[in-house]
């Protein structure tokens, strides 16, 4: 990290083989589209070499990493139109139990339905099952209080299961 | 409707954080409620299959087509600079005591002459040795002579124009230091060392001069020695 503090940009691309892979997957995973999460995952290093000088070591790089490219990629979303998104009150045509996909094909409807959750909900869905962070970290992440970490995901999680049974995922 | 207390548990299990007490009031209602397994069991399977999610390679040049895109800025670490102050302080005070212990080897008892002299951070166990408080005008506020290991130390909390420089002097020794109320925020203090100035019992004028002109002038009191 000092390295890369003192602008030495070979340290720089070691931390880019370490991180780029989980900051390009959380981006998405956020985002859906590889293209967007590409120039997430780009904007999110370029803004960190740019701000090293702020980076603090007794913090985690990780966390920081991670909030600058969940914050990229959330500003992302909202520069974006929206997309429909699903409050858990809506009630979709259920389909029958032949509709029911393979573990194969569950992936896809996950992502699908992920889509479908507001964008903080889907951040803490990212956080702890793709990035598998604790709630600490993601607080540390997202800004917010541990409590409110948990109320999130729980809801994240209610409204991605009752999604999946309306898909006939479940 | 399933009750917000046993949700949270169900959800606090399937992240690992469960103690023993609340895994035993999970565990008895659970087996008291059919509907409440059904929903554990869908979340454990939904939180399975989201784990299963495989990751994504990033693409091929991701990492190099950053490494191109990086701004020609040298980088500076704010973290560590009052660690870097603190080093470059100790290096300038170690460079004036030095010199100025060759100065007076080499030079021996002089007219008087006068040198710049750099700033210094003073040392937390520095002692207090005498201090005067300078009325309100050109140059206000307080200057207070310290002992800071083996020399003296001049600290200046004054208010003065940017335009005023000090001039320091004891047993025929002159110290400048150009500037004082230079790039500092107001309120905050300037120190210098006195390298080889008055240890036993001599005073040192302090003189404030905008240009030609005196603005300000304090005395303070050496400790005395043996």
């Amino acid at each position: 990290m000092r390295r890369c503090q003192d602008g030495d940009r070979e340290a720089f691309g070691q931390l880019i083989a370490r991180y780029q892979k989980p900051v390009f997957n959380a981006a998405l995973r956020l985002l859906r589209n590889p293209e967007d999460a590409r120039d997430v995952a780009q904007t999110t290093f370029l803004k960190a070499f740019e701000h090293l000088a702020s980076y603090e070591p007794r913090f985690k790089f990780y966390s920081w990493i991670y909030r600058i490219a969940v914050n990229e990629a959330l500003d992302a979303l909202g520069a974006k139109k929206p997309v429909e998104e699903i409050s858990g009150e809506e009630q979709d045509e259920a389909p029958g139990p032949e509709r029911r996909v393979e573990s194969e094909q569950m992936s896809r409807a996950i992502e699908d339905a992920l889509m479908r959750i507001k964008p903080e909900f889907r951040a803490v869905m990212v956080l702890r099952h793709f990035m598998h962070l604790s709630y600490q970290d993601m607080s540390d992440i997202l800004l917010i209080p541990e409590k409110t970490v948990k109320s999130r995901l729980y809801t994240a999680r209610q409204l991605l299961r009752d999604d999946l049974a309306r898909q006939g995922a479940f | 409707m399933t009750d917000p207390g046993y949700l949270e548990l169900i959800h606090a299990e399937i992240d690992g954080e469960l103690d023993a007490r609340q895994r035993a009031e999970l565990s008895r209602r659970l087996l008291a409620d059919p509907a409440a397994r059904s929903l554990r069991d869908d979340f454990q399977r939904l939180c399975k299959a989201l784990d299963a999610v495989a990751e994504v390679e990033p693409p091929p040049q991701l990492r190099e087509s950053i490494l191109a895109a990086l701004p020609p800025l040298p980088v500076r670490r704010a973290w560590y600079a009052p660690l870097q102050r603190w080093r470059y302080a100790a290096m300038v005070a170690g460079v004036v005591a030095a010199g100025a212990l060759i100065y007076e080897t080499v030079r021996g008892p002089m007219p008087a002459t006068s040198e710049v002299v750099g700033t210094i951070a003073l040392a937390p166990a520095a002692i207090l040795v005498d201090a005067v408080q300078l009325a309100n005008g050109p140059v206000s506020g307080r200057v207070s002579l310290y002992r800071d290991r083996a020399m003296l130390a001049l600290r200046f909390e004054v208010k003065a124009s940017p335009a005023t420089g000090v001039q320091i002097t004891s047993a025929g020794r002159t110290l400048r230091v150009d500037h004082i109320g230079q790039d500092r925020p107001p309120g905050t203090a300037l120190t210098v060392a006195l390298p080889g100035i008055a240890m036993r019992g001599q005073s040192v004028q302090v003189t404030f001069r905008a240009g030609d002109r005196t603005v300000g002038t304090a005395t303070l009191r050496a400790p005395g020695g043996p």
